[in-house]
């Protein structure tokens, strides 16, 4: 029996941009299940900063509730799916 | 024309129409089955309508209390038969919301600024029912809910309930520049506003590696998906996929 697609692991590509600090890492695999949240938080974790501004190929900020799979399958290049991060972002 | 400013994160008024326009069209070509149509609206000045101002907007947004988005109709899909069904509907302490969401061009910061407001519908409709109901006969309950609509505006707090979890946190640690009341510069009314001081920052990086075309026509698109998360507002997808 096939495995359902949602569940496949995705490889997610975190880029620094501006003054975010660099991951020593920067490629992991989460599973295509999950939502976008447990991105941001990771990244949280990770960078040690409770602020992070995430996008996925330099054209939106995907919700918290996406589901990996679903941003992989539409925005995911060359069996990887790019997040582009910055430190912070303000609203005023 | 306006000079190309999206590189700095700002758009010109010329820009922002353009833009405006795209993600109109974009929006309709996509079939989003949860949300209404975005609707270019003009200016009007001594009852003439503006050609050159003017803004977007996305109203008759449902959300029951728990934050999710429902689906929403329009009136002209309201069957004859809907009075039928009415007794599908029960009284009870949740409320539904209507929500109205503007994009209007501020000329000082050269960037969209996000106005919204918050509708009591002015019914009850039963935890139990909006479950599988609301998603199904949304067409009929937003028959009844027009009928008996209120209009009682929202206030801060009763909006607060409806926020996602980081905005209510954001709100909570800076009260004057995220969510505040101005007044709306086309409606001379006081909506909801997102603070628009940091909105360059965050664009320039969304945008930096599109093409000056490109940037323009995908700004409001792009910034959406950063507003709309502000205030609970899910967009599709699709709105970005490129074909």
């Amino acid at each position: 029996m096939a495995a359902d697609p949602n569940h496949k692991k995705v490889v997610v590509n975190f880029q620094s941009v501006a003054n975010a600090p660099k991951l020593r890492q920067s490629k992991f695999k989460i599973g295509g299940n999950e939502k976008f949240a447990r991105v941001i938080e990771f990244l949280r974790r990770q960078i040690h900063q409770d602020t992070v501004f995430l996008y996925v190929n330099s054209a939106f900020s995907p919700n918290p509730d996406e589901l990996i799979s679903d941003l992989y399958n539409n925005f995911g290049i060359d069996g990887q799916l790019v997040v582009n991060y910055a430190s912070s972002m303000a609203w005023g | 024309m306006g000079g190309s400013s999206v590189c700095d994160g700002t758009l010109s008024l010329d820009e922002f129409n353009a833009s405006a326009r795209a993600l109109v069209t974009k929006w309709r070509g996509i079939d989003v089955d949860a949300l209404p149509d975005w609707e270019w609206r003009p200016c009007r000045k001594m009852g003439v309508p503006s050609e050159t101002e003017g803004f977007v907007a996305l109203e008759g947004v449902y959300r029951t209390r728990a934050g999710g988005q429902i689906e929403e109709s329009s009136d002209d899909s309201v069957p004859d038969d809907a009075v039928e069904h009415d007794t599908s509907v029960q009284s009870s302490r949740d409320n539904v919301h209507l929500y109205d969401f503007h994009i209007v061009y501020s000329f000082s910061y050269k960037v969209p600024v996000l106005y919204f407001q918050g509708l009591q519908a002015g019914m009850h409709i039963s935890e139990h029912y909006c479950g599988y109901l609301l998603p199904l006969f949304s067409f009929l309950i937003a028959n009844i809910c027009n009928l008996s609509l209120g209009g009682q505006l929202l206030t801060l707090d009763e909006i607060k309930k409806d926020l996602p979890p980081h905005s209510l946190q954001l709100l909570n640690k800076s009260k004057w520049t995220f969510i505040t009341r101005e007044e709306h510069p086309h409606l001379s009314r006081p909506w909801f506003t997102l603070h628009p001081c940091g909105t360059s920052d965050w664009m320039k990086l969304l945008l930096h590696k599109l093409g000056d075309k490109d940037r323009s026509l995908q700004y409001l698109p792009a910034w959406l998906s950063v507003a709309g998360q502000a205030v609970g507002l899910k967009i599709p997808l699709k709105l970005y996929c490129s074909s």
